[in-house]
C-alpha cells in the first residue's frame, strides 16, 4: 500500500492516509450533488415567480 | 398537528445526520495489519517490520514478550522474536528455514488489548524448498487475547478507513429504492384515479431518486477506484445500477418529448410502474444469484451480517433514516413546485 504512494500525488492523498480520503472525496461529491440540485430549484422557483407576477398583472 | 410532525421529521432528520457525520469521523478503526518489509524474504536470519493502520495496537513502554508474531506457511507456524513494538507497527527477527510447506507467509500478530491481527501473504520467500519447517523452526500457537477496542469500526484489508463511506454512499442508494417506490404508489393513483395529483407526486419522486441514484453512482465509483482498482467494473450490480438509473433517466426524456400531450401522465405512470419493476429486479433479485465484487452477496446487496457489525450498525440504521428524511424533503419540495407550475399552466 505505502509503495503505492510514491507512484503519483493522486494515488498518494487517497491511499496513503489509509484511505480515509476517499471518504473525503464521497462526501465532497455528495455535498455538491445536494448543492447542484439546490440551485436547480432556486432557478426554477425564480421562474416559477417570474410567470406567477406576469399572469397576476 | 401537521405543523409540529413537519418539525419533528425534517428537524429529526437533520440531527440525525450531523450524529452520523460526527460519529462516522471520529469513531476509530480497529486496528489491522496493511504492509510487511521486506515482502521477500531470504533464507536465514534477518528482521521484517509489519505496519497497521487504524487506532494504535501496541501502547508506549509495552513489554516486548507481551507481542507475539508468527508467520504461517501453509498449515504450520514459524517462529519470530519481537524486536520493537511502536503504536502502528511491530518489528520482529525472523531466521527462514531453507525447507517450507509453502512459498507465500501469513503473518499473524497477538496482542495483549486489540486481539490478533492478520495480513495475508504477507512476505514470499522464493527460495525455499517444499517440505516441512524443521521441529527447531516450529513456533507454538500463542493465546489470542479478547479485543478491548471500545467503540471503533472494524477492520477490512484493502477497505481499511473507507469503511466510513457506508454511511454516505449505502443511503443514497436505499434513499433512492424509497422515494422510487413512492413514485411508483403515485403512479398507481394515476392509472387508478387519473388524477394530475398523482403525476405531478410521481413526477418529483422520480427527478429526485435520480438525483440520489446519480450520487450513488459517482460515490460508488470512486469507492471502486481505491477498493477494486478501476473507476468501473462490469459487475451485475454495478451494471444493474446503471441500468437503472438511465431508465428513470428515460422517464425525463418520455415526459419532455410528449411536452403537452394530455396523454403525457397515462404513459408517464405506465412507464414508471415499469422502471420500479425493473429496479427490484436488477438491484434486488439478479444481485443475488451472479458473482459479484460488491459486498453482499448471501441474500442481500448491502453488506451482509460479518461484515455490518453492531458498531456500524449503531450508526448506519440513523444514516438511512437521515437521508431518508433529506431526500423526502427534497422530494416535497419539488412537488410543491410542480404543483404550482401546473396550477399557473391550468390558469
Amino acid at each position: 500500500m505505502f509503495a503505492l504512494t510514491l507512484l503519483n500525488s493522486l494515488e498518494g492523498f487517497f491511499f496513503g492516509s489509509g484511505k480515509a480520503h476517499v471518504v473525503t472525496g464521497v462526501a465532497l461529491i455528495i455535498l455538491a450533488g445536494l448543492a447542484i440540485a439546490l440551485w436547480r430549484m432556486d432557478r426554477r422557483l425564480s421562474r416559477l415567480e417570474a410567470e406567477s407576477k406576469e399572469s397576476h398583472r | 398537528m401537521n405543523g409540529a410532525w413537519n418539525w419533528i421529521w425534517k428537524g429529526g432528520g437533520i440531527v440525525l445526520l450531523a450524529y452520523v457525520i460526527l460519529r462516522g469521523f471520529s469513531t476509530p478503526l480497529q486496528p489491522g495489519l496493511v504492509t510487511a518489509a521486506p515482502s521477500q524474504l531470504k533464507l536465514g536470519m534477518q528482521t521484517v517490520t509489519l505496519t497497521a493502520a487504524g487506532q494504535p495496537f501496541g501502547k508506549e513502554g509495552a513489554s516486548l514478550s507481551e507481542f507475539t508474531v508468527v508467520l504461517r506457511a501453509g498449515d504450520q507456524l514459524l517462529k519470530t522474536e519481537t524486536q520493537e513494538v511502536q503504536p502502528h507497527g511491530i518489528t520482529v527477527a525472523v531466521n527462514v528455514p531453507g525447507v517450507l510447506p509453502s512459498r507465500a507467509l501469513d503473518a499473524f500478530v497477538f496482542t495483549p488489548s486489540a486481539g490478533t491481527l492478520f495480513l495475508g501473504n504477507a512476505c514470499f520467500v522464493e527460495e525455499a524448498a517444499k517440505g516441512d519447517i524443521p521441529t527447531s523452526y516450529v513456533a507454538n500457537k500463542p493465546d489470542e487475547s479478547t479485543p478491548q477496542l471500545g467503540f471503533s469500526f472494524p477492520f477490512q484489508p484493502n477497505i481499511i478507513e473507507s469503511i466510513r463511506n457506508l454511511l454516505w454512499h449505502v443511503p443514497m442508494w436505499f434513499s433512492m429504492f424509497f422515494i422510487m417506490g413512492l413514485g411508483f404508489v403515485a403512479s398507481l393513483g394515476q392509472l387508478r384515479t387519473g388524477k394530475v395529483m398523482w403525476d405531478l407526486r410521481a413526477e418529483a419522486a422520480v427527478r429526485t431518486g435520480l438525483l440520489f441514484g446519480l450520487l450513488g453512482l459517482a460515490t460508488g465509483s470512486l469507492w471502486a477506484r481505491w477498493t477494486w482498482g478501476a473507476w468501473w467494473v462490469s459487475d451485475p450490480q454495478l451494471n444493474g445500477a446503471l441500468v437503472t438509473v438511465l431508465l428513470y433517466s428515460g422517464y425525463l426524456i418520455l415526459r419532455s418529448a410528449m411536452g403537452d400531450d394530455d396523454r403525457v401522465g397515462r404513459l408517464a405512470a405506465v412507464y414508471n410502474v415499469f422502471a420500479f419493476v425493473m429496479l427490484v429486479i436488477l438491484l434486488m433479485v439478479l444481485p443475488r444469484y451472479t458473482e459479484s465484487l460488491h459486498p453482499g452477496k448471501d441474500g442481500n446487496p448491502g453488506f451482509n451480517k460479518y461484515d455490518l457489525d453492531n458498531s456500524l450498525r449503531a450508526v448506519f440504521y440513523p444514516a438511512v433514516i437521515g437521508w431518508g428524511s433529506l431526500c423526502y424533503w427534497m422530494y416535497t419540495l419539488r412537488l410543491r413546485m410542480n404543483r404550482i407550475a401546473y396550477s399557473l399552466l391550468s390558469r
